[in-house]
């Protein structure tokens, strides 16, 4: 009985956790020791476990890595394509708090009739499959002549942002009550100073932790960008796919691969740093 | 603390009433704008287009079922509904167990736990594209997993590993999936177990619990809000995915979302409607199954007694 009640209590992991662990690790790592190992191949035949022939053997006939001399040169689009996406990323990220804050601001706090009916039709971009709009919001763009232009990408990108971006807001505008700014209300603040002394500070995690998700969500967006992009707006997804679609990687795909990857890396940082996990949360409980 | 408004007299009230619901129309009209036109806008052009209202390619037999007829009729649609809804459900299932396992040992405490939490977030961070790319450097026949097999001996050419990659089991789909979805539902279970704490659980083996009882009877119905909305919308997504099938997926018969591509693309632009018509038929599919898994789960709250 004792026993048995230390196991189901333990703070520690099982040895199946352990392993468990080891396991995901692999999964998750794993496949990138190859990828930068590619990245970094001359030639690198079947069944080599490491490349036949590295670069440095090669060093006179390329001056750098062949991969990192395709992505440098301006034939792989990778600098155009990192532009392309931390500029839409961002405009959308502004324009994204900028609408969300204030509706995030009501659903929070007030009461009125069609709520519920709005909440819903609020989180229906989550559900919706992107391929069931993507083409429709195409059709639509040609039309208003907004296809292949960074105006419909970065409208078309507010779609599956938006609803992640409110939830996150109006559960901080929820856990943050009115109490603070009666208070200061009472002690005879003006309505500014409440805004900028009172709220904005206390609504500042949670603004950073939905910023960054939204920038985040948009770097990541595929469909809608290769849909309505029409190949002239490449970003760092599209970029990669035209790569693979073939279905192999060779080594500058590799190379392509490792910069698309990067942004992730650098925003993992930043959120793991700032932001905590129960912020992230608040987007997708209940 | 909040303190209701004094009584006063009912025409003033009302006229401030009036003035506040003015400026919370004003506070959700962009998000509304948005929404009803970009997105309302796409799903009516869908579906009147599907139907048969196209008059700039001088088509307007509205309403006509036809191209629904004529996509519900051939068994390639099936088959290729049957592929989607085969790579949506696997690859949630397996996302769902591995994150729940993984978000119950992230509660737990162990030296590693900050790289674990950085770790598990990387592919949340990463484009599906990275994840495909991975799965073709694993997977192929030329791939990493083939290089091992050959190392220990199990294989001598590239042709005798097993195909995974661009064949209808879709292993490699569905690994793209599993490793990018992992986190996102690790995450979502992880935040709502930080939120409620031990305590049932501790009482519950207090009271002489097994571990399994503890996990079945306590921790998964207090973790269900966080597991339902997540896998909804890891399903969802993965209905409506395009590129992983599209550079992994066997080939014909495609996937719908893949399907609706090729329509689109065709030279032959009156199969446009086709493509409408099947863009249609995913988001009915999507809506038919999400709502319904909705309605089981609104079914168990009522019987466990929570609103």
């Amino acid at each position: 009985m004792a026993k048995k009640f230390n196991i189901a209590l333990s703070s520690r992991l099982s040895p199946f956790q352990k392993f468990y662990l080891l396991v995901i690790a692999g999964f998750i790592l794993g496949p990138f020791i190859p990828l930068i190992i590619q990245s970094f191949a001359f030639r690198w035949a079947w069944p080599d476990l490491l490349p036949g022939t590295w670069w440095l053997e090669q060093r006179e006939k390329a001056m750098a890595p062949l991969a990192w001399d395709y992505v440098l040169s301006p034939y792989s689009r990778v600098w155009e394509a990192t532009v392309n996406t931390v500029f839409i990323g961002t405009i959308v990220t502004v324009i994204c708090l900028a609408i969300c804050l204030p509706a995030a601001r009501v659903l929070a706090r007030e009461k009125f009739r069609g709520k519920s009916a709005f909440e819903f039709f609020l989180s229906l971009p989550l559900i919706v499959p992107e391929a069931a709009i993507g083409i429709a919001l195409l059709m639509m763009f040609i039309r208003l002549g907004l296809a292949g232009s960074y105006v419909g990408i970065i409208l078309a990108h507010l779609i599956p942002t938006i609803p992640y971006m409110v939830r996150m807001l109006t559960a901080v505008y929820q856990g943050l009550g009115r109490d603070f700014e009666e208070q200061a209300m009472i002690l005879g603040a003006s309505r500014w100073q409440v805004l900028r002394l009172v709220t904005l500070p206390m609504l500042l995690p949670g603004v950073v932790a939905g910023a960054l998700f939204t920038f985040l969500v948009s770097t990541n967006i595929f469909l809608l960008t290769f849909f309505l992009g029409q190949g002239q707006i490449v970003t760092l997804p599209t970029l990669l796919f035209s790569k693979i679609a073939g279905g192999t990687l060779d080594a500058s795909a590799a190379g392509i691969t490792l910069i698309v990857t990067l942004p992730g890396i650098i925003l993992l940082i930043i959120s793991e740093r700032f932001i905590k996990e129960e912020a992230f949360g608040k987007g997708f409980g209940n | 603390m909040s303190v209701s408004s004094p009584p006063a007299p009912s025409a003033r009230l009302t006229a401030r009433e009036r003035r506040t619901r003015f400026w919370q129309m004003v506070q959700l009209m962009p998000i509304m704008a948005i929404l009803v036109l970009l997105f309302g806008g796409a799903l009516v052009l869908a579906i009147l287009q599907s139907l048969g209202f196209a008059p700039w390619f001088g088509v307007n037999t509205f309403p006509d079922f036809s191209y629904f007829g004529a996509l519900w009729g051939s068994s390639t649609f099936w088959a290729s509904l049957g592929l989607t809804l085969y790579y949506a459900t696997v690859s949630t299932v397996l996302a769902l167990i591995l994150g729940i396992l993984l978000a119950l040992a992230l509660v737990k405490t162990f030296p590693s736990k900050t790289f674990y939490k950085y770790l598990y977030k990387l592919p949340l961070m990463i484009p599906y594209t990275v994840g495909i790319a991975l799965a073709v450097l694993m997977l192929s026949n030329g791939g990493m997993l083939s290089r091992l097999a050959a190392f220990f001996g199990m294989i001598d050419d590239p042709s005798q590993f097993p195909q995974i990659l661009k064949t209808h089991y879709g292993w490699g789909i569905i690994a793209v999936y599993v490793w990018k979805q992992t986190p996102f539902i690790t995450l979502a279970v992880y935040a709502v177990l930080l939120g409620i704490g031990r305590e049932t659980e501790e009482a519950a083996a207090i009271l002489g619990a097994s571990r399994r009882t503890i996990f079945f009877r306590v921790t998964l119905p207090q973790i269900l809000p966080g597991v339902v909305s997540s896998t909804l919308i890891c399903f969802a997504f993965n209905v409506g995915a395009f590129e992983a099938p599209f550079i992994l997926g066997g080939g014909f018969p495609d996937t719908l979302p893949v399907v609706a591509w090729r329509y689109f693309n065709d030279a032959d632009y009156t199969l446009q409607l086709q493509g409408m018509a099947t863009v249609v038929s995913i988001g009915l599919v999507a809506g038919v199954i999400l709502f319904g898994y909705l309605a089981a789960y609104r079914r168990y709250e009522r019987r466990m007694g929570r609103n």
